[in-house]
């Protein structure tokens, strides 16, 4: 009988509850959303409490971050590894969101480590209207354990040291990408936690012993 | 007058189930916070998003209170200020409406504060982390009154092209010997986009350098959102031989004897005999209840 459905009809099946407070759970997942953008490289926590049930392939944070941003003016872009029923049917039952195959039309992505040595096609805004650039949910299985860098510029102090565990490809494209205001943010997600990357952050590259040639010194 | 002598206990009200909490609908919160999102994302730059229609007029902060029932959770506490003033009645009214429709708790104290909303000042408490400012905002564009047309200034930011703003702050000196401008005077935020900073009083304009606080603006008429993040420099406009200043007064505070805040002259008779009082009444009651008093 499954087997008949059309792939736009998704089975019942699949669907599961969301929030248990959808209006204060979303709202407690949007404001850590706005302290990491406004803090970047701080990694902020959801409260067990308030992240929605465990939904296959989805870490709670992106989870959460997705039932509280998307809605049915937000295309979604999904990286393969998230593309199964079961994230689609959820998503797309409770937010309301298109789910697009196309990276230029999507206003938020979500993207696991294996995508991110290319990030063509996302819509970077445009000079008059930056705002309208795709905001990249990256879920990684850790938000430490990679190379130390210094972030600063726009809610940072002085500097912050941040250890992402991500491939040099990354930054390299995001400097590529990066023409402020044009640019490219970014949440990275980690079970519970999420940390901030908008475009205004500078990420200074120190010298590595370990990587003599340096490519790319940010500023 | 100043609400410089016992601070009032500011009861708790149940929310009204009638309403959603803090009274906007989700897919309008989510609209709103996610333009909020691309606004920190872009220091100083105006996000449109899709104002709605509130239960009062444009221009008694409709724009503020949008943004600040997008971001209002329940276990904020909430202040609302009016050209400083807890006790007036815009800020009365905006501080009960929350309370009603989300059923938080408020205060008039700014350091119990999580949210402030405000309209024309920013405390003279220094601010923290844990706090966001959420800015009343009557025309955010500060290239308006220099060219009516949003396509031409939208182009202007996106040239990154501020000459004419010079050219009006030169016309002042040229006019006046001084800039005249007193308040929503403009700044620069990270050495990109020029921005009106809502009409504060330029004396408030370094306090929006390098704060510990979110600050956030909205303008419900004009349907523009724009934020500052916290520790984000934010320089006034001037000039090498016309550097930026703030405003000073001979006299201190008749009630708290303040030397270093913002004070409103009153008249007090048909002689027109002064007086001075600090604009902030927080700051003023504090420092009446720390013993400290005017002349």
């Amino acid at each position: 009988m499954s087997t008949s459905l059309a792939t736009e009809s998704l089975p019942a099946s699949l669907l599961q509850p969301a929030f248990a407070d959808p209006v204060l759970d979303a709202q407690r997942s949007f404001r850590a959303a706005l302290k990491a953008l406004a803090g970047p490289g701080v990694a902020q926590s959801l409260l067990a409490t308030q992240t929605p049930p465990h939904l296959e392939g989805l870490a709670a944070a992106s989870h959460a971050l997705c039932l509280a941003l998307l809605d049915i003016d937000t295309p979604l872009w999904l990286a393969p590894t998230f593309d199964t029923q079961a994230i689609r049917a959820n998503l797309t039952f409770h937010c309301g969101c298109p789910i697009v195959s196309d990276r230029q039309n999507a206003r938020f992505a979500l993207l696991d480590d294996s995508q991110l040595h290319d990030l063509s096609g996302f819509d970077l805004g445009n000079d008059r209207y930056p705002d309208q650039s795709c905001t990249l949910l990256v879920q990684l299985p850790s938000l430490q354990g990679g190379t130390q860098l210094a972030w600063h510029g726009p809610g940072i102090e002085s500097k912050n040291h941040v250890s992402l565990p991500l491939q040099e490809a990354f930054w390299q494209e995001r400097e590529a990408r990066n023409d402020f205001p044009r640019g490219i943010d970014v949440f990275f997600v980690a079970g519970s936690e999420l940390l901030g990357l908008p475009r205004s952050t500078q990420v200074m590259f120190k010298p590595q012993q370990s990587r003599p040639q340096q490519s790319k010194g940010a500023a | 007058m100043n609400a410089a002598t016992q601070p009032r206990p500011q009861p708790q009200t149940p929310r009204d189930e009638a309403y959603n909490f803090a009274y906007l609908d989700e897919q309008t919160k989510r609209m709103i916070r996610r333009g909020l999102l691309k606004a920190v994302a872009i220091p100083g730059y105006q996000v449109p998003f899709g104002g709605r229609e509130m239960p009062l007029p444009y221009g008694w902060g409709t724009g503020g209170m949008q943004l600040t029932a997008a971001i209002l959770g329940a276990e904020d506490v909430l202040k609302v200020i009016d050209q400083g003033a807890d006790d007036t009645t815009n800020a009365v009214s905006i501080r009960r409406f929350f309370a009603r429709t989300a059923g938080v708790a408020t205060t008039e104290r700014t350091p119990e504060a999580t949210i402030i909303q405000t309209r024309h000042r920013i405390p003279e408490t220094p601010l923290h982390a844990d706090q966001i400012m959420v800015y009343q905002v009557p025309i955010p564009e500060p290239l308006r009154f220099i060219e009516p047309s949003e396509t031409e200034t939208r182009t202007m930011h996106a040239l990154n092209d501020y000459g004419v703003m010079h050219v009006k702050l030169y016309e002042d000196i040229a006019t006046f010997g001084h800039i005249a401008t007193a308040y929503a005077y403009p700044v620069t935020v990270d050495e990109r986009y020029v921005m009106d900073p809502s009409p504060i009083p330029k004396f408030d304009n370094p306090k929006l350098d390098m704060s510990s606080a979110l600050m956030l603006f909205g303008a419900g008429r004009e349907k523009r959102l724009y934020a500052v993040p916290p520790f984000t420099r934010v320089t006034s406009l001037d000039f090498e031989d016309h550097p930026f200043e703030v405003q000073k007064w001979e006299h201190s505070c008749a009630i708290c004897g303040s030397h270093d805040s913002f004070l409103d002259e009153l008249i007090l008779d048909d002689q027109g005999t002064q007086s001075f009082v600090c604009s902030d009444t927080d700051y003023c009651a504090q420092r009446v209840s720390q013993g400290r008093a005017g002349q």
